[in-house]
This record gives C-alpha cells, sequence and structure tokens, in this order.
C-alpha cells in the first residue's frame, strides 16, 4: 500500500498540517470537479512534473478541504446528522476521511488498493494528536498556519506510523 | 444513549490515576498565588481562573474524546448526563447531580455532593471573600472551553458553594446557541 499525503484541518477551515510522501498521481487535479472522467492518458506521461508544477501544495489542502467540506455536508443531508462519509476513490486515488466531534479533519490519499483507513486515523488523532500536539502544553491551543502542530515528535511518530504501521 | 451506558462509559474509560492530595494542594496554591498577585480582589481571581479553566477545557475536551471515543451528543440532556457521568468520572472521579433544568431544556444545575479541588480549603476570614471569591471557579471555564470545542455555546457559573456557609454546592450552565460550521475564507 501506498501513501500519497495527509492533511489536518482545524475547526477554522485552515489546514494546520500536511504531508506528502510521493508524488501524486497527476489526475487529483480534476478531483473536486470529474474525479473520474480524467483522461487516463495523462497521468501516464510524466506525471510528478506535470502535478506539480500545475498547483501548489496550498492548492491542493483547499481542492481537498472544499471536497471532504461538501461531501460531508451532502452525506448528513442524505443520510442524517449522524452520517459521515469514510472515504472515495476514483482510478487513481482513494481519499480517506475522519472527523472528529471538535471539527478537526484528517485525511489520508492513498492508493486505490488500500484498505480502510478510518481505523488508522483515528489512531494518529488519538496516539499522536492528542498526545504529541494537544497535550504539548507549550504549544498553543488554536494553531494558525499550522503553527504547534509541526513538533519534532509528532512528525517523527507520523513518519513511523506510516512506514512501519501502514506498509 | 441510556443514562446506565453513560455512566459505564465514566467507569470503564482508561485514566491515568494521580494522588488526590497533590491536585489539592496544587490548585489552592494556585488560588492563594492569584489571590495575592491581584491583593485579594476576588472578582478578578474569579475571572482568572474561569480563564485558565477555559485553557485547559480547550485542550482537555481532545483528551475526553480520545479516551472515551464517544460521538456527538444528541441534544443538551445527553451533553448534561455525558459532562458528569464521564467527564467527571473520568478526570475528577466524582459525579456531580444533573437537576434543576428549565422547561427549555436549555439551562441545569450540576450539584457537587464532593469536590476534591476543595478538600482541607477554608476561605479567608477577610469578611469580603466569604461572599466573592468562587473557589473552585476554575471548573466554570473548563466546561465553557470544552463545550465550545464540540459547537457549544455555554455560559457556567456558580450559585453556591458549601466553603461560604451554603447547604450546597452548585454550578448554574445555560446554553447560549449551537456554533455553527465555519466556511474557509472566500479568496478569489
Amino acid at each position: 500500500m501506498v501513501v500519497f499525503s495527509f492533511y489536518i484541518f482545524d475547526r477554522h477551515a485552515e489546514c494546520i498540517y500536511k504531508r506528502q510522501w510521493l508524488p501524486r498521481p497527476v489526475s487529483i487535479t480534476a478531483k473536486s470537479s470529474r474525479p473520474v472522467s480524467e483522461p487516463s492518458g495523462l497521468s501516464n506521461g510524466s506525471p510528478a512534473v506535470f502535478g506539480q508544477s500545475a498547483r501548489t501544495t496550498d492548492d491542493d489542502a483547499k481542492l481537498i478541504f472544499g471536497t471532504v467540506f461538501s461531501l460531508r455536508n451532502m452525506v448528513r443531508k442524505l443520510g442524517g446528522e449522524d452520517d459521515s462519509f469514510v472515504s472515495y476513490h476514483t482510478s487513481q486515488y482513494k481519499l480517506h476521511y475522519f472527523e472528529t466531534p471538535t471539527n478537526i479533519k484528517f485525511v489520508m490519499l492513498t492508493d486505490t488498493k488500500s484498505p480502510s483507513m478510518r481505523i488508522a486515523l483515528q489512531q494518529i488523532y488519538i496516539n499522536l494528536y492528542v498526545e504529541y500536539v494537544v497535550k504539548n502544553p507549550l504549544s498553543p491551543v488554536e494553531h494558525p498556519g499550522g503553527l504547534g502542530v509541526n513538533n519534532e515528535l509528532f512528525e517523527q511518530s507520523l513518519e513511523q506510523f506510516v512506514t512501519r504501521v501502514l506498509s | 444513549m441510556s443514562a446506565t451506558k453513560t455512566a459505564r462509559l465514566g467507569e470503564e474509560s482508561r485514566v491515568d490515576k494521580v494522588n488526590a492530595e497533590l491536585v489539592t494542594l496544587t490548585y489552592g496554591t494556585i488560588v492563594a498565588q492569584l489571590c495575592q498577585d491581584y491583593d485579594e480582589d476576588y472578582m478578578e481571581v474569579n475571572k482568572q481562573l474561569d480563564k485558565m479553566g477555559y485553557n485547559i477545557g480547550m485542550r482537555l475536551i481532545e483528551d475526553f474524546l480520545a479516551k472515551s471515543t464517544v460521538g456527538r451528543c444528541a441534544n443538551f440532556r445527553e451533553t448534561a448526563d455525558m459532562i458528569s457521568k464521564v467527564g467527571f468520572k473520568m478526570f475528577l472521579n466524582i459525579t456531580p447531580t444533573v437537576t434543576n433544568w428549565t422547561s427549555d431544556n436549555n439551562q441545569f444545575s450540576l450539584i457537587f455532593e464532593e469536590n476534591p479541588l476543595a478538600d482541607f480549603v477554608e476561605l479567608p476570614d477577610d469578611g469580603r471573600a466569604q461572599d466573592e471569591l468562587w473557589f473552585s471557579n476554575i471548573l466554570c471555564g473548563v466546561l465553557r472551553g470544552a463545550l465550545e470545542m464540540v459547537q457549544m455555546q455555554i455560559e457556567a457559573h456558580f450559585v453556591s458553594d458549601v466553603l461560604r456557609g451554603d447547604d450546597t454546592t452548585e454550578m448554574r450552565v445555560s446554553l447560549v446557541r449551537y456554533i455553527e460550521d465555519e466556511m474557509p475564507p472566500d479568496e478569489e
């Protein structure tokens, strides 16, 4: 299984942490509008370069937030207030989603063959985020611009979690 | 969630224990220091305690959710039960009684039969502390901070305290509003 990237959004809709492991498949470009209709020929060319030059990682984060935010709201309208979506996938990638009652959103992009990462995201929240970010008394309560989330303990443990546990 | 199930959750959530006297003495020292720093201006001490509690609550809620793995409450009554039977049980090993609901279900009281923060405490005999200082006011802030993070704006204050010679220790909690989801700022 391959993990492409990982994002955390706070309750103010801000991306407070992002991490990328591998060059993304190019067809992520069109994800928020028409994910499956992307011609697959594009991604076989020079995906990383093409994708990277087209957008920055900031744009990625915004696109992803917009997508999960709308999807979550739609799911709640259709399935009731307690309903939430777990993941969606396209021909190129799979997006996993976990949201806490405090409105912190955890998002992970993996290859399409990966099993559900909901438990993994929940573990990242419980064992890494709460332990190393929330409980660090010197880190701020809110994290504008990712302040306080990017501490060494959290990043190292995340790296370990993704490389050891998930691969 | 049924009441008994909620109570069981409070019992079962795994938490590390800490010596009760250590908590009491630490908290007492903080209050004493604040009284000193603000020249016995007890109103200001109440305010500072509430503010400290608020900052604690905003973090504590994440720990609460991580340990109890509970979801969103369906209504404010369920929230009150959760606060008393899971929250207070987990962090202070007490279960304050939820009572005195208003008819619109937006206000309730927590009655503290025991209060680990106030063991060994006697308020100073300066003729004012008995009327002005809410010794455990940090708890109000904790609730306010914690509930704000789960989209509830509330107001909490003590209305009586055994330390002042009242019969009960009672905190009044009122729901102000549910907080809407924030949208990302428009840029284009």
